[in-house]
């Protein structure tokens, strides 16, 4: 490995590396944001939900869950397009992965509610609370708090499936890589810097999920 | 009575017709006219066919494919605009229309051609062997003569032995996973040769001046051709002309300056007089 060669390309291509690094950010930002909204709203109308509402948002989470991210990616950027609604890469992609992680945050909030004792809910209708109060002030913080480690991993999960929107032409930090790499001829060198940028992407959410776990945490 | 309405019906039905053959949809060649820019499916990451320069910008073989059509198309070859796609993506995006063509070294085959229509070739690809300027053996009859002492350095896959085994059957085969590996190979002494596209072996040889050579062979002949949609007669002639006379007339000064950019070779120009075509 020629050391110097390859910081000399690293600092010629650091503009298109950096573009890269910035739309596989918004891109997981994005999916992890509204993926985690959405996930919300799944994971309550599967613990509380009226029967029909459960069936449907059961077969939802089932079907999206059971389903690889990149026959998800493929069929919102061409699927789509056949039945009118023509979407850029980007915005497939953003759709998608959306649409992955609701599933899975569905499932955690699911679990997440299902773990607190019933108690807590009786507890709450028996000093009048209303069901939206009930949610707010008594479980979900609890919720939260047992669901912040799998939420976290899923997270990571996010940043990992980023890459395949690769596949359809989104410039984000894998394709930005392959481009160098086919002018460069370096490719040990290259997919090894961009392991490492994705590494402390990880590594961050990582840290800060610890860090609202401490705050969030009940002294004992 | 039932007589006029028979006629009047006939009436109906004949305007009916009428109006479905004014409605018919215009060809791709107007939409484009219509939009002002041309919007043609490409890769990022093979060079020299359609990668990215040192300051970003798309560049390669079949990127100045796409702007000889721009050219024809508004006399303007940046009116263009590209959509970065995988080798995965290319007949998808095209039915689909997320391009008006695309051009990304396509090999032509009976398969794909039941599912995208190709236009004329605008080159033809096949593996050569890449030697050391200064290295041990001449050219491909000293290679094929000094049997399986010779290894050979090519891109891992299925079908490589029996490639390689086709133009060298005696040599001893080594795969590599990836391009600078292989070339990587042969500058350190582990192989002798370097099997693999013509078209690599050309760029790579332009990017490193009189350190190889070509050992003047090859093999597994294959067309690459843009593609468009099906169906549209008017917009695959156009494309069509557009290519030929990059080729053979008024624009092959482009052609062949963008051959010499990416190839290193100098093209002739065609003979004046009567047309290369029928020779």
């Amino acid at each position: 490995m020629d050391i110097p060669a390859f910081l000399d390309q690293l600092w010629l291509a650091r503009i298109p590396l950096l573009k890269g690094l910035g739309v596989s950010i918004s891109i997981s930002f994005l999916s992890i944001l509204v993926g985690t909204v959405l996930g919300v709203f799944v994971g309550l109308a599967l613990t509380y939900g009226y029967r029909p509402v459960q069936w449907i948002v059961r077969g939802y989470t089932d079907f999206i869950r059971g389903t690889p991210v990149l026959v998800l990616v493929l069929a919102s950027y061409y699927v789509l397009s056949t039945i009118g609604i023509d979407l850029g890469p980007f915005q497939a992609g953003i759709l998608a992965l959306s649409i992955f992680c609701s599933s899975h945050v569905g499932e955690l909030v699911r679990g997440a509610l299902q773990a607190i004792p019933k108690g807590q809910t009786e507890a709450a209708k028996a000093i009048g609370l209303t069901f939206s109060q009930t949610f707010l002030y008594v479980l979900g913080p609890q919720a939260m708090r047992q669901a912040l480690p799998a939420w976290v991993n899923t997270a990571a999960e996010m940043v990992k499936a980023s890459t395949l929107l690769s596949i359809i032409g989104v410039a984000e930090l894998l394709l930005r890589t392959q481009e160098l790499i086919s002018r460069t001829f370096m490719s040990l060198e290259f997919y090894f810097f961009a392991g490492f940028l994705y590494f402390v992407i990880n590594y961050s959410i990582e840290r800060f999920g610890r860090y609202v776990e401490r705050k969030t945490a009940v002294s004992s | 009575m039932s007589k006029t309405v028979f006629a009047a019906a006939a009436i109906a039905v004949m305007a009916m017709a009428g109006s479905a053959a004014a409605q018919q949809p215009a060809s791709k060649l107007d939409e484009i006219l219509a939009r002002g820019h041309l919007v043609m499916g490409t890769g990022s990451t093979n060079a020299p066919w359609h990668f990215k320069s040192a300051d970003d910008k798309l560049q390669g073989f079949d990127v100045d494919m796409g702007r000889i059509i721009a050219k024809a198309l508004f006399g303007d070859p940046e009116k263009i605009e590209f959509v970065n796609q995988s080798s995965d993506a290319r007949i998808p995006n095209i039915t689909t229309n997320k391009v008006d063509i695309t051009c990304q070294f396509m090999t032509v085959t009976g398969e794909r051609a039941q599912q995208i229509a190709f236009t004329i070739p605008y080159y033809r690809e096949g593996v050569g062997l890449m030697l050391k300027a200064d290295g041990k053996y001449a050219d491909y009859a000293a290679l094929k003569a000094a049997g399986s002492s010779v290894t050979v350095s090519v891109l891992q896959n299925v079908y490589a032995e029996a490639m390689v085994h086709a133009a060298l059957p005696e040599a001893t085969v080594d795969q590599y996973e990836s391009v600078d590996l292989i070339y990587q190979a042969l500058e350190s002494g582990r192989a002798d040769t370097v099997a693999t596209d013509q078209s690599s072996l050309a760029w790579y040889m332009t990017q490193n001046p009189d350190r190889y050579k070509d050992a003047g062979y090859g093999w597994n002949p294959q067309t690459y051709a843009c593609g468009v949609k099906r169906g549209d007669q008017d917009w695959l002639n156009f494309v069509n002309t557009a290519l030929h006379e990059a080729m053979t007339g008024v624009e092959f000064d482009f052609y062949a300056k963008s051959f010499k950019t990416w190839f290193g070779k100098d093209l002739t120009p065609p003979q004046i007089g009567f047309p290369v075509e029928y020779k």
